[in-house]
C-alpha cells in the first residue's frame, strides 16, 4: 500500500463521525440559554486564563477582536414588545470540523479527546480556517501584542503567548484538561472524575449556564444535559457535529403573559 | 519521511542541540556578566516550581464581598476564581472580579509615597519616604488632637466592612473626631430607609431568588450591578432550571432595558418614577384577593384608590397588563418583589421602595423560601450603614470645607470628584482644605488633588476581613489574605492607619504593629465565642485561612413583622420631581452603572475597557441610547454626536439607537469620562454624573440620579462607534432557538450525538 493510500484510508476513518467515541474522553459543553444573562464574566475569565492580548481600540474598529468566547446579541421585535437574546459563542470543537480540512499544514487537527486543537508553531497564517469556520470563532494575530509592564506578570505560564501571524481559538482550556489527567494518573485513577476539570468560562459562570464534562460518561452532568428536550446545536444543518450543545431559551408567548 | 522512527528523530534533534552548544562555546568570550537563573535555590514555604498554590481571599472590587480563590505560580497571581465554599459567590465571579488581577498588576499604580511640591492638582508630585510623608500628616493630626480640634479632621473612605471599618472608628474616636464617612456612589441609601420604615430593619434583607417562582424587579439591575450581582445570578439560574417542576418567572419594570431586563420573561417600560404606583396597584389586588392579615382593613383603605385603571395613565402601560401582572403575582406560590437601581433613584425613591416592600409583606413571603429573609448581625466588624454618606452629607462636608472648618481630609480609595455632580462644587471645596491625604492605589481624580499620597496595597496584597452586607440570611465572616508579596513601596490601608496612630502617640490605644496582628487579635475573640476553647487559636486561624470563610447556618428567628397603622395609612408614592422644565428639556436622562466599569472604578482595567458592553457590544467609549422613534424625530443615526444639556451642564457623545428604551428617556452609561485614573481610563468618553441636577430624595438626602431632564442638540459631527457586534437581528438564521415553554419531561428526545450522526454526511477522500 502506497503512502497516499495509507493516508487516505486513515483520513477516511478519522473523518467518519463516531471515530472519536473509541477514545477515553469526548469533552462536551452545554450552554443553557435560559440561564445566560450576557454578563460576560466568561469573556474576562477566558482572557485571564488564556493570555489573550489587549488589542486596543483601533484594532477592534478594524474587526480584529481577540475574545475566544464572546456574547452574540440578537434583538427580536420592536418597542415595547422587544427582547434581546444572548448566546455565548466559542469554538464548537466540531467532530467534523471544516477548519481542519482546509489547513495546508495541519496546524489544526483533531485530538483523541475530540478537541479541535491548534498547533501554533505549525501555523503559517493562511487564515483559511477562519474563512471555513461557520461560527467565526477563530482569531488571527495581526500584531505581536505586548503587555504593559507589569501586566505581563499575570500571564499564565501554562499557556503559550502567541505571535503575529498565528491563528488561535478556544481550546476548552486544554491545559486544565492535561493537568486533570496528570493528577488522575498520579492518584492511580484511570479516569478524570466528572467536575474535576472546568474551563475558565464554565468555572466562573454566575448563573451556572455552562456545564462541561465528558459525554462518554453517562453519569456526568453534561451527559444528562444532552438529554434535555431543549438541547440543540447551532447551525446543525451544516453537519459539523459540534461538541457544544445549547439548551433553548424559554419564552412565554405574548398571549400567555 | 513517513517512516521516521522516534529514535531517529531524537537523534536529529540531538545533533541540533550539539550545534547550538558549539555556538554557545564560541560566544563564551563575549558573554554577559553572571546572572542567576534560579533565584529560588531555597524556595520559600508553600512553593514548588511549576505547581500552582491557591489562596482563599475576599474580592474587594465591589462591596458584595464574594469569596475568591487566587491561583499563584512562582509568587505571582495568575487567576481569580470563586471560592466554592463561600456562600455569596459559591465558586462564581463576575467580570469585574476576574479583572482584579489587573488592579494588582496595573501599570499606573502609585508605587510609593508622594508629596505635591507645586500647585495643587498639578503634576508636581515628588517621591518621598514613608517616614517623611507619615510625619507630615502625623504632625498636623497631633496638633489638632492636642488642641481638641478633632472635628477638623475628616476621614472619607470607600465602603469598607469588617475590622478595617472598626479600626477607622477607633482611630477617629481616639483623635476626638467624628467626621468618618463611607462614600459609595450607588450605595442603596433609599432601600435602607424603606426597610427601616416598613419593617423596622436596619440591615438589608436577603432576597431568596433561588426558590422564588415569580419575581418582579422594579428597576433593580440585580444580575449586573445591583448590590450582589453574582449571588443574585446564582439564584436566578437556579430558580429557572434547578428545580424539576418549576421555572422561575421574572418581570422587570424599568424605562430602559438593563441586563436583568433582557434576562426577564417580561420587560415593562413604566414611565420614570412611577414604579411605586405600579407596585401599589399590585398591592391593592393582593389585599383584595389574597391577603387575610389582621390589618387588612387599614391596607384596603390606604390602597383603595390605586386601581390598575387609575394608575395606567401615569405608569403609561395598559391597565390590563398591570392587572395581569398583579394576578400572577398574587397567584404564584413564591412571589418576590425587589426594587432599586437607577429607576428607584427618584425624588420619591423611599416611598417607591416602601410600596415595593409592601408587596412582600402582603404576599406573605417574609422569612419564607423564595421570599425576604432578614439578616442577623454581621459575623465580624459592625454595621456601617450609619456612616454611609449621602449626597446631602457630602454637600455638608463641602460646605464645612468652604467655611474653613476642615483642616485635614484623608481619602481612602473613594473618588468623589468623579462620582459627584459638578453642581456639588466639590472640587472647589477641596481647595479650601489645607491638607488632603490620599490612601488610594491609583492616581484617580481625587488623588490628583492631594497634597500627600500614602499609596495603599491592593486587596490582593493586604490583610483584612469581611462580612457580606447584605448577608445571606446567616452570619458569615471571611478573611482576606495577601496572595502575593507587595509589588511596590506601598502599605496596607490598615497599616497606614496604625502608623499614623503611632505618629500621633496612640500607641496605647492602638498598640498593634500591623493590620495582621490587629486582625488576629480580633479573631481571637471570635474564636473564644465559637469554639469554646476546644481547639487552639492557631489551628482555628489556619483553618479559617485555608477555607477563606467561616459561617454558621444558625438562621434567625423570624418574629412576625407588624407594620404600624400610621405607615399603612401614609402609603403613597407621590409625584417624582425632575429638574428642568419639560418644554425646554424634553428628555429624562437615565444614567446607569455600566456592567463592567460600574461607577467608574473599572475604567483603568484594560480587560474591562475591551469588554463589549453587555447590551450594545460597544467598547472603549460612551454613547447616548435613543429609542429608534426619537432618533428618527431628531433625524440622527448611530454615531452622530449630540450635545446633552441639562440645567447644570453639557456633555457630548455619539448616538446609539437602542430599541428597548422609552421614547421620552435617553440613557448614558456611567463609568467613562475620567480625566485622571491612568492611561487606560484617561480622556475616554464622558461622565453623565457631571451634568446631574442636585436633586435629592428628601428623607434620606440620597442623590436622585434619575431626576434630571435634558435637551439634545446636533453638533454635526459624526464618529464610528467601536463595537464588536455585527448584525443585530437574526435574519432567520435560527441561532438562538426558542422553546415556547418547557416541554413536559415525557417527550424528551435525545439530541445527542446519535441523531446527528444519522443525518450527517461523512466527508471521504477517494484514493487515487
Amino acid at each position: 500500500m502506497s503512502f497516499i493510500d495509507q493516508f487516505a484510508e486513515q483520513w477516511q476513518a478519522y473523518r467518519k463521525p463516531g471515530y472519536y467515541d473509541k477514545f477515553d474522553y469526548a469533552w462536551t459543553m452545554t450552554i443553557d440559554l435560559d440561564r445566560c444573562t450576557g454578563c460576560e464574566a466568561c469573556v474576562t475569565a477566558c482572557q485571564a486564563e488564556n493570555n489573550l492580548p489587549i488589542v486596543g481600540e483601533e484594532e477592534i474598529a478594524k474587526g480584529r477582536t481577540m475574545h475566544w468566547i464572546r456574547i452574540e446579541r440578537y434583538w427580536e421585535g420592536e418597542y415595547p414588545d422587544i427582547k434581546l437574546r444572548f448566546i455565548p459563542m466559542l469554538c464548537q470543537q466540531c467532530d467534523a470540523a471544516p477548519c481542519e480540512t482546509v489547513c495546508p499544514v495541519s496546524a489544526t487537527y483533531h485530538n483523541q479527546d475530540g478537541l479541535n486543537a491548534q498547533v501554533y508553531n505549525r501555523c503559517i497564517g493562511t487564515r483559511a480556517c477562519a474563512v471555513y469556520c461557520p461560527y467565526e470563532v477563530r482569531y488571527f494575530n495581526y500584531q505581536t501584542h505586548h503587555w504593559d509592564t507589569p501586566l505581563d506578570q499575570q500571564l499564565n505560564p501554562d499557556v503559550t503567548v502567541r505571535e503575529k501571524g498565528v491563528m488561535e481559538k478556544c481550546t476548552f482550556c486544554i491545559q486544565r484538561i492535561r493537568l486533570a489527567k496528570d493528577t488522575a494518573k498520579d492518584d492511580g485513577r484511570r479516569r478524570v472524575r466528572d467536575g474535576e476539570v472546568q474551563p475558565a468560562c464554565v468555572q466562573t459562570c454566575p448563573t451556572e449556564a455552562l456545564v462541561f464534562g465528558d459525554r462518554q460518561d453517562p453519569d456526568s452532568a453534561v451527559a444528562k444535559q444532552l438529554n434535555d428536550p431543549r438541547a440543540y446545536r447551532v447551525l446543525e444543518e451544516l453537519n459539523t457535529a459540534p461538541s457544544v450543545v445549547y439548551l433553548k431559551k424559554v419564552e412565554v408567548d405574548a398571549g400567555a403573559r | 519521511m513517513a517512516n521516521i522512527e522516534r529514535r531517529d528523530f531524537l537523534k536529529l534533534v540531538g545533533a541540533g542541540g550539539i550545534g547550538a552548544g558549539a555556538g554557545f562555546m564560541l560566544s563564551e568570550s563575549t558573554k554577559h556578566p553572571l546572572e542567576y537563573l534560579v533565584p529560588y535555590a531555597v524556595p520559600p514555604e508553600e512553593f514548588s516550581s511549576g505547581i500552582a498554590t491557591w489562596y482563599n481571599s475576599v474580592c474587594s472590587m465591589c462591596s458584595a464581598g464574594c469569596g475568591i480563590t487566587v491561583r499563584t505560580r512562582e509568587g505571582r497571581a495568575k487567576k481569580i476564581e470563586g471560592n466554592p465554599a463561600h456562600p455569596v459567590s459559591q465558586g462564581a465571579v463576575c467580570a469585574l472580579g476576574q479583572a482584579g488581577l489587573q488592579a494588582l498588576y496595573n501599570p499606573d499604580r502609585l508605587t510609593g509615597p508622594l508629596v505635591q511640591n507645586a500647585e495643587r492638582g498639578s503634576a508636581g508630585f515628588v517621591k518621598t519616604t514613608w517616614d517623611e510623608a507619615l510625619g507630615r500628616v502625623g504632625e498636623t493630626l497631633s496638633a489638632l488632637k492636642a488642641a481638641g480640634q478633632g472635628d477638623r479632621i475628616c476621614l472619607l473612605t470607600e465602603g469598607v466592612g469588617g475590622h478595617l471599618a472598626e479600626l477607622f472608628e477607633r482611630f477617629m474616636a481616639e483623635l476626638g473626631a467624628d467626621r468618618l464617612l463611607h462614600y459609595e456612589f450607588a450605595h442603596p441609601q433609599t432601600l435602607y430607609a424603606a426597610n427601616q420604615r416598613l419593617f423596622g430593619e436596619t440591615r438589608l434583607p436577603y432576597y431568596d431568588l433561588q426558590n422564588a417562582d415569580y419575581v418582579i424587579s422594579f428597576g433593580a439591575d440585580y444580575l449586573s450591578t445591583w448590590i450582589s450581582p453574582v449571588h443574585h445570578s446564582l439564584g436566578f439560574g437556579r430558580s429557572r432550571h434547578a428545580r424539576p417542576d418549576a421555572r422561575g418567572y421574572f418581570v422587570q419594570v424599568e424605562p430602559r432595558m438593563s441586563v436583568s431586563g433582557a434576562a426577564a420573561d417580561e420587560w415593562l417600560a413604566a414611565a420614570p418614577g412611577t414604579e411605586g404606583l405600579f407596585a401599589l396597584a399590585i398591592a391593592r389586588h393582593l389585599v383584595e384577593k389574597r391577603y387575610r392579615g389582621a390589618d387588612r382593613d387599614a391596607w384596603a383603605a390606604a390602597l383603595d384608590r390605586y386601581t390598575p385603571a387609575s394608575v395606567a395613565e401615569a405608569v403609561d402601560l395598559p391597565a390590563a397588563r398591570i392587572e395581569r401582572v398583579a394576578q400572577k403575582f398574587a397567584a404564584s406560590k413564591a412571589s418576590l418583589a425587589i426594587g432599586g437601581g437607577t429607576a428607584c433613584s427618584h425624588t420619591n425613591a423611599v416611598a417607591t421602595l416602601v410600596a415595593v416592600n409592601a408587596l412582600n409583606y402582603l404576599v406573605g413571603n417574609l422569612g419564607k423560601p423564595g421570599g425576604v429573609v432578614f439578616n442577623p448581625e454581621p459575623a465580624v466588624g459592625r454595621d456601617t450603614q450609619a456612616r454611609h454618606a449621602t449626597y446631602r452629607a457630602m454637600r455638608e462636608l463641602a460646605d464645612a470645607a468652604r467655611a474653613g472648618k476642615i483642616d485635614v481630609l484623608i481619602v481612602n480609595n473613594t473618588n468623589p470628584l468623579f462620582t459627584l455632580p459638578d453642581a456639588a462644587e466639590f472640587a472647589a471645596a477641596l481647595q479650601e482644605i489645607p491638607l488632603i491625604v490620599s490612601l488610594s492605589s491609583f492616581p484617580d481624580e481625587t488623588t490628583a488633588m492631594a497634597d500627600v499620597i500614602l499609596p495603599s496595597h491592593t486587596y490582593l496584597e493586604s490583610w483584612g476581613d469581611h462580612s457580606p452586607e447584605p448577608g445571606v440570611g446567616f452570619p458569615v465572616g471571611a478573611v482576606s489574605q495577601p496572595v502575593v508579596s507587595p509589588l511596590y513601596n506601598t502599605r496596607a490601608t490598615g497599616d497606614i492607619v496604625l502608623a499614623l496612630a503611632r505618629q500621633v502617640g496612640l500607641d496605647e490605644a492602638l498598640p498593634w504593629p500591623s493590620m495582621e496582628d490587629y486582625l488576629r487579635d480580633s479573631w481571637r475573640t471570635i474564636h473564644a465565642q465559637v469554639s469554646g476553647g476546644t481547639e487552639g487559636f492557631d489551628t482555628f486561624w489556619r483553618d479559617i485561612l485555608r477555607a477563606g470563610v467561616w459561617g454558621e447556618d444558625t438562621g434567625r428567628d423570624h418574629a412576625s413583622v407588624s407594620v404600624s397603622r400610621n405607615v399603612i395609612a401614609s402609603i403613597d408614592v407621590g409625584e417624582p420631581e425632575f429638574a428642568g422644565a419639560e418644554e425646554t428639556y424634553p428628555f429624562v436622562l437615565y444614567p446607569y452603572e455600566s456592567n463592567a466599569l460600574r461607577d467608574g472604578r473599572g475604567a483603568n482595567l484594560p480587560w474591562l475597557q475591551e469588554l463589549p458592553d453587555a447590551m450594545t457590544s460597544i467598547v472603549y467609549g460612551s454613547w447616548i441610547e435613543l429609542n429608534p422613534q426619537t432618533a428618527a424625530q431628531l433625524g440622527v443615526k448611530e454615531g452622530d454626536v449630540l450635545d446633552v444639556e441639562s440645567p447644570y451642564g453639557k456633555i457630548a457623545a455619539p448616538v446609539y439607537v437602542y430599541p428597548a428604551i422609552r421614547p421620552d428617556v435617553i440613557a448614558i452609561p456611567i463609568g467613562q469620562g475620567h480625566t485622571e485614573y491612568g492611561r487606560y481610563a484617561r480622556n475616554r468618553g464622558v461622565n453623565p454624573i457631571r451634568i446631574l441636577a442636585p436633586q435629592m430624595e428628601p428623607e434620606t438626602g440620597a442623590l436622585a440620579w434619575s431626576a434630571t431632564r435634558v435637551k439634545l442638540t446636533r453638533t454635526g459631527r459624526h464618529v464610528e462607534l467601536v463595537k464588536t457586534g455585527g448584525e443585530s437581528r437574526e435574519l432567520g438564521r435560527d441561532i438562538v432557538q426558542i422553546a415556547s415553554s418547557t416541554p413536559a419531561q415525557g417527550e424528551a428526545r435525545s439530541v445527542a450525538l446519535q441523531s446527528t450522526r444519522l443525518r450527517s454526511i461523512p466527508i471521504t477522500v477517494e484514493p487515487t
